[in-house]
């Protein structure tokens, strides 16, 4: 693990650090209260409100379980992109468009120069930064993905349009920084889709993180990395989370051929699954772990947002990471 | 027409949005929901369906194509929908189409994936009946055609699953190549029902070919049942042109090969590489190509003198100087607006071209 950035940010953490990748499921007041806004039906602050209220009650939750490293859940979130697309200038909302099935979805549209109008996500960091004594860490998605999942009407190329965004969303991650923000993660799902671009989010990565002073971690997801990896470590950041069990953990078998150099937020529990993963299970995945990578470079987290869970299956799942820590730290 | 731009005919692609922002084009999607919800019935659906596919045709006969499509309206997923058709094949989870924001199901296979039935005949008939119920603008008269699609079985079998068999051993699909021929048999038997139909030009999808340049021998040996059934089905005053479209990566690798292949058009996607157009134009092309040169990923409207300037050096090259223009892939990736934009878009070039 990068242990002398840690201590340099003043970030004490045990061996076997749990996280979790960002998202948690909306409680059912809160879906309500959402769909009742959208109606007009309740005011902004009405919804602001429960969505303070949901976010202690994660806060709290995660305390409770033991996690060492907190995300406020991303109580007043849809979807990773649009939140940042309805707030930046330089974007309109397009049309509907379909993701599969019966299910759709405004994509954004780049129609102008993008523009950082200030922060965006620091109220909320800070507000659940106040909430415990234990770092939250700052949630961003990454420029490549923001470029990747929306239309481009006005950049010349998709490089441009990235590295554009890259600027704006280092200016977020500075006001995270100057509020007091020590670890900061930025989303990159859209990583391994055109293996052609990697070179296009390293250069986007290094736009966002170069020279700032804060531990980063980007987070990728159900892709084929078989066609980035190693190439995907020159990424800016200190910390991959990756998405290990549901891909049975056939990247270990890269990491085997390649060293992975970099420290891994390791996802030992299925977020697409309502089963409750096994402890046995679990450990397994962390011996499994422990074979390739070096313990002070595991960080254990669920494979990624768990937004799509029932609380319940949410808090059981991240009680899994924490006890198979635990395990291993004893 | 100029005559040297006699042989470009706008062409779409394949798919079109089933949904838009106004009510009226949203009753398909409250169709399925209300079935989801137990509320509507099969009958429902069917009906909105049809209700969308003859709007899809008509936005498209409206723009001025000469070769439309159903807008594939009725498609679940490019992989799916025909997979899940046939016999031995259970439909499974998600996973995303190739680079898109768009997600499909991924077939598993328990066996041979067999056609006991026809796959797309029957939509086939409602979508030519319907563009004959369109007022048929006066310069199109007797011009416009229905071209029916299926995705290729190369990319079907590529994004499908043969797990081993109960008893452990490797299923008689686990191999890519059985995969690909097996779905090849189901494919051909369509093309021979579609052709005897009267179909005058059959899409055929085939986007993994460029992806995956390793299995080349696989695909182009999957072709080969497929050309056979085009010939088996031809007749004095009928014959069925096949044209492979391909897209979502970067042809220019593949060129030289792509256009020697047994088939009588080969449509390319010019998005990925903007050198494209000079790999072509200086190679030239033995068979009708498809210009895939306006982007239907995208809802940024392209320049017409722009494309015009483009086709203005690559038909010259062609043989037969015929090609057809359309967007690089299907319209689906746009709002409903945008993709009828780009279907205009089309005709504005050729205008460009004539002057």
């Amino acid at each position: 693990m990068s242990r002398t950035k840690l201590d340099d940010l003043g970030l004490k953490l045990p061996l076997f650090p749990t996280t979790s990748v960002g998202s948690f499921p909306k409680p059912d007041y809160l879906v309500k209260a959402r769909a009742e806004f959208s109606k007009k039906k309740i005011t902004a602050e009405q919804l602001r409100e429960l969505e303070r209220k949901a976010t202690a009650f994660w806060i709290e939750t995660q305390e409770k379980l033991g996690v060492d490293v907190l995300v406020d859940g991303e109580m007043y979130r849809g979807d990773m992109v649009a939140f940042f697309a309805e707030r930046l200038p330089g974007f309109a909302e397009g049309g509907l468009v379909r993701s599969y099935g019966n299910r759709f979805y405004h994509k954004p549209i780049i129609t102008g120069e993008v523009k950082w109008p200030g922060p965006i996500t620091v109220d909320w960091w800070k507000y659940a930064q106040s909430l415990t004594k234990k770092p939250v860490k700052g949630m961003l998605t990454g420029a490549y993905t923001v470029m990747d999942w929306s239309f481009n009407e006005h950049y010349p190329d998709r490089r441009s349009a990235a590295l554009a965004l890259a600027g704006v969303i280092r200016k977020e991650v500075e006001a995270l920084i100057a509020a007091g923000c020590k670890i900061v993660q930025i989303d990159e799902p859209a990583l391994s889709v055109r293996p052609e671009e990697l070179p296009i989010a390293i250069e986007a990565m290094d736009g966002t993180t170069k020279g700032l002073r804060a531990y980063f971690i980007t987070h990728a997801c159900y892709g084929a990395f078989e066609h980035i990896y190693p190439g995907m470590l020159d990424l800016r950041v200190d910390n991959f989370d990756l998405e290990m069990s549901n891909s049975d953990l056939d990247l270990l078998e890269l990491f085997r051929r390649h060293p992975f150099t970099k420290d891994i937020s390791f996802g030992v529990v299925d977020v697409h699954s309502h089963t409750l993963e096994d402890a046995v299970a679990v450990r397994q995945r962390v011996e499994q772990a422990l074979t390739i990578l070096p313990k002070d470079k595991i960080w254990i987290d669920p494979d990624c947002g768990l937004k799509t869970r029932t609380v319940e299956e949410a808090i059981g799942k991240l009680r899994a990471c924490v006890d198979a820590a635990n395990a291993f730290r004893n | 027409m100029s005559a040297t731009f006699s042989g470009l005919r706008l062409s779409s692609t394949g798919s079109y949005p089933r949904v838009g922002d106004a009510f009226e084009f949203q009753v398909l999607r409250r169709a399925i929901a209300g079935f989801d919800r137990g509320e509507r019935t099969t009958a429902d659906v069917l009906d909105a369906e049809n209700e969308m596919t003859r709007r899809a045709i008509a936005d498209q006969v409206k723009a001025g194509l000469d070769i439309v499509t159903d807008g594939q309206i009725r498609w679940y997923d490019p992989v799916s929908y025909l997979a899940g058709k046939l016999e031995n094949v259970r439909i499974k989870g998600l996973l995303r189409f190739f680079d898109t924001n768009f997600y499909f199901r991924q077939p598993v296979l328990s066996g041979k994936p067999l056609r006991k039935a026809p796959l797309l005949t029957d939509e086939y008939a409602f979508a030519r009946n319907a563009l004959g119920h369109l007022p048929t603008p006066g310069d199109k008269a007797g011009k416009l055609a229905m071209k029916p699609l299926l995705t290729g079985p190369y990319t079907l079998a590529k994004l499908s699953l043969a797990p081993p068999s109960e008893n452990g051993s490797a299923g008689s699909m686990a191999s890519l190549e059985a995969r690909t021929m097996a779905y090849a048999d189901a494919i051909a038997a369509e093309i021979g029902a579609l052709a005897q139909m009267g179909a005058e030009q059959i899409q055929i999808d085939e986007p993994a070919a460029l992806k995956y340049p390793q299995d080349w021998p696989i695909f182009a040996q999957s072709l080969a049942p497929l050309v056979k059934a085009r010939d088996a089905a031809a007749a004095p005053g009928r014959k069925a042109e096949l044209a492979l479209y391909t897209y979502f990566h970067d042809s220019a690798p593949l060129y030289e090969k792509l256009v020697q292949l047994p088939v009588d058009i080969v449509a390319l996607d010019f998005t990925y590489n903007p050198k494209l157009v000079d790999v072509a134009a200086a190679a030239g092309s033995p068979k009708p190509l498809g210009l895939g040169l306006v982007d239907g990923r995208n809802t940024r409207l392209e320049r017409p003198a722009v494309v015009a300037k483009q086709i203005e050096r690559l038909l010259p090259r062609i043989q037969g100087a015929r090609a057809y223009l359309g967007t690089s892939s299907g319209l689906e990736y746009l709002p409903r607006e945008r993709a009828f934009a780009k279907l205009e878009l089309l005709g504005k070039i050729r205008a460009v071209l004539n002057g």
